[in-house]
């Protein structure tokens, strides 16, 4: 059976003066999984995700959601999702529950249960009465990912969702994320520049640059296992294992090599064997960052960050 | 569209200022109206009969007639001498200065304290929205945008009806505690008739006629703010227009055009105080001119509001 996507973006553009901020993407996003949307600064995070949540217009494309436009039916659209786009902002002025209780209104039969629901999930029940001026930046956090839960979303966007969670929100709100996707078959798009985040959270990451997307990748698919191995003389380490059909690269310090488990004590045999010193085998774990660079090209982030 | 206006009731009021206007109109008002009584009270002269008063005041406007005057101010100075001679043949006293009666037919200083107090709100309604970061959380809602916008016109309204309504609540009030009933009437001419304006009716249609200028002038601000996002200026430009509106009135008087600028129609009660501003102005004229031009500021505040790309 083929699962329909909750989400897609055909052909999706965005031109702002004479200049392609989105250039003809093309997303699906299904049910219960979560993916991560990547992207070096000024690549098109925010305003792919904008023209999502109605906040900007599209120049051309479709965006479906549950196989309808959002064009047609903007409303019946936007029910099915949650949106959390960069800091939630709160009516500071007003309490939690009465932003609540705001929110609610703009969405068809929220009951004042549901409210209470979504307040003990996010654990706000202590502080929901006094002011979101009085908040900390990690209740501010609960409260926008409750305003975005309220009408049980079949879909949840959120924009830089960590920044400025301290490393005990993040983890919860990683799993609270994992838990939703899990339990409640919601699909979850997250943006972010915390590579490390999106790692631990997601099943799949989507990489935009320059407006167009550069890659799709399941963070599932079994990764090719590498090893990193100081010896020395380092050359002739490289040399003997280069013979014998290894694919072995140079690091900073040390080897890195790709074999499997079961190959590293004939490995170590052999070069113990030939004279060579060695000081330590290592697993080693290619992390996103580095994929992320290679698929971008490390000097585009730069570039982007000094415009 | 009942709970986005009831949503943005409750952040009117969630907000310290909007209690702080409030509070600062009933206690201006009843200022006003403590200052009126302690004039009057150092006020020790002998008080002079009305009789010689009228008098006095018919001889002046017989004098006026007199004189070459145009058309309208000929005819409006005759029906005042009219009046005049009607009061002393029937011995109908016109309403004591400090009377309750006088305190309450003429409530039109609160329209230009509503005015002031509602262009604040009008201005902030959605350029708030923006400066608080607010605008994506409220449009990311199942909800499209003209109703929210005409969600945040509606409450602006009724804002503004509620501080006419409050303001003429506290006037009839000071009008009771302070100022003693006096036996006079107010009179004007209905055709050829002279008959008595009903004090409560004629307060209440000066209310609604100064509302006119409310609506304006909070509708201007609702614009500016909305396609400025900025609340400052959106306040700055409504006062402006609202304060200097007469003198441009006067600047252009002699052109043409000057019928057609909207400061001319501003202040409907010219049509029940006295003299419009520019010859052969007429209410319906004056209201045709105002709508169009509340067209005109709705029409771009919602198109740019609807159509605007939030980056914010």
């Amino acid at each position: 059976m083929i699962i329909k996507p909750i989400v897609e973006l055909k052909n999706l553009t965005k031109v702002i003066g004479n200049k392609k901020i989105i250039d003809d993407l093309n997303l699906s996003l299904y049910p219960g999984q979560i993916t991560g949307f990547l992207g070096p600064n000024g690549a098109g995070k925010t305003t792919t995700i904008r023209m999502m949540v109605g906040l900007m217009k599209r120049t051309s494309g479709e965006i479906l959601i549950d196989g309808k436009p959002l064009s047609e039916d903007f409303e019946e659209g936007l029910s099915k999702i949650g949106v959390i786009v960069e800091n939630p902002e709160m009516y500071k002025f007003m309490t939690g529950y009465k932003n609540l209780l705001h929110f609610a209104r703009m969405q068809s039969d929220i009951s004042k249960e549901r409210i209470d629901e979504v307040i003990s999930q996010v654990g706000l029940e202590q502080r929901i009465h006094e002011k979101v001026s009085t908040y900390s930046l990690g209740m501010r956090q609960r409260l926008g990912l409750a305003q975005a839960l309220l009408h049980r979303p079949e879909f949840l966007i959120l924009d830089e969702p960590t920044n400025g969670l301290d490393p005990a929100g993040i983890r919860e709100f990683r799993q609270y994320l994992r838990e939703i996707a899990a339990t409640e078959n919601v699909s979850v798009f997250v943006s972010s520049h915390m590579l490390s985040e999106i790692e631990l959270m997601c099943d799949r990451i989507a990489v935009i640059q320059n407006g167009k997307l550069v890659d799709i990748q399941d963070m599932t698919e079994p990764v090719q296992s590498h090893y990193y191995l100081e010896a020395s003389p380092a050359e002739d380490a490289q040399e003997l294992l280069l013979s014998k059909g290894f694919i072995v690269e140079t690091m900073p310090v040390g080897l890195l090599l790709q074999a499997e488990k079961s190959q590293i004590p004939a490995i170590v045999q052999l070069l113990t064997a030939n004279g060579i010193q060695v000081f330590a085998v290592q697993p080693h774990r290619k992390t996103l960052e580095d994929q992320f660079l290679e698929m971008t090209g490390g000097g585009q982030i730069a570039e982007a960050h000094t415009k | 569209m009942l709970k986005l206006i009831q949503n943005e009731w409750m952040k009117l009021w969630a907000k310290k200022g909007t209690w702080i206007m409030t509070l600062l109109l009933i206690a201006i008002v009843i200022g006003l109206m403590g200052l009126t009584k302690w004039i009057n009270s150092q006020n020790t002269t002998e008080p002079t009969d009305w009789k010689t008063n009228v008098q006095e005041q018919l001889k002046i406007t017989n004098e006026t007639l007199q004189m070459d005057l145009p058309k309208s101010e000929r005819k409006q100075t005759e029906e005042t001498a009219k009046i005049l001679e009607y009061r002393l043949d029937q011995n109908v006293p016109p309403l004591a200065q400090d009377s309750r009666e006088s305190m309450i037919i003429n409530p039109v200083g609160i329209g230009s304290l509503v005015v002031l107090l509602t262009v604040i709100v009008a201005a902030g309604i959605v350029a708030s929205e923006f400066s608080q970061g607010t605008i994506k959380m409220l449009l990311t809602r199942p909800v499209k945008r003209w109703k929210v916008m005409t969600s945040k016109y509606i409450t602006v309204l009724l804002f503004g009806m509620l501080l006419m309504l409050i303001g003429f609540v506290v006037t009839i009030a000071c009008a009771y505690i302070l100022f003693p009933s006096g036996g006079g009437q107010e009179l004007k001419m209905d055709g050829n008739a002279i008959v008595s304006v009903p004090v409560w009716g004629h307060g209440l249609y000066l209310l609604i006629l100064s509302f006119a200028n409310v609506i304006i002038t909070a509708t201007f601000a609702f614009m500016i703010g909305s396609v400025f996002r900025s609340n400052g200026m959106a306040i700055g430009l409504s006062l402006f227009i609202f304060f200097t509106g007469n003198t441009i009135v006067l600047l252009l008087s002699n052109y043409e055009i000057v019928k057609y600028l909207v400061f001319t129609h501003m202040d409907l009660t010219v049509y029940e105080m006295g003299q419009p501003f520019v010859e052969g102005m007429t209410m319906p004229f004056s209201l045709t001119v105002l709508v169009v031009y509340l067209v005109v500021f709705l029409v771009i505040s919602y198109s740019v509001f609807t159509k605007r790309d939030i980056t914010a």
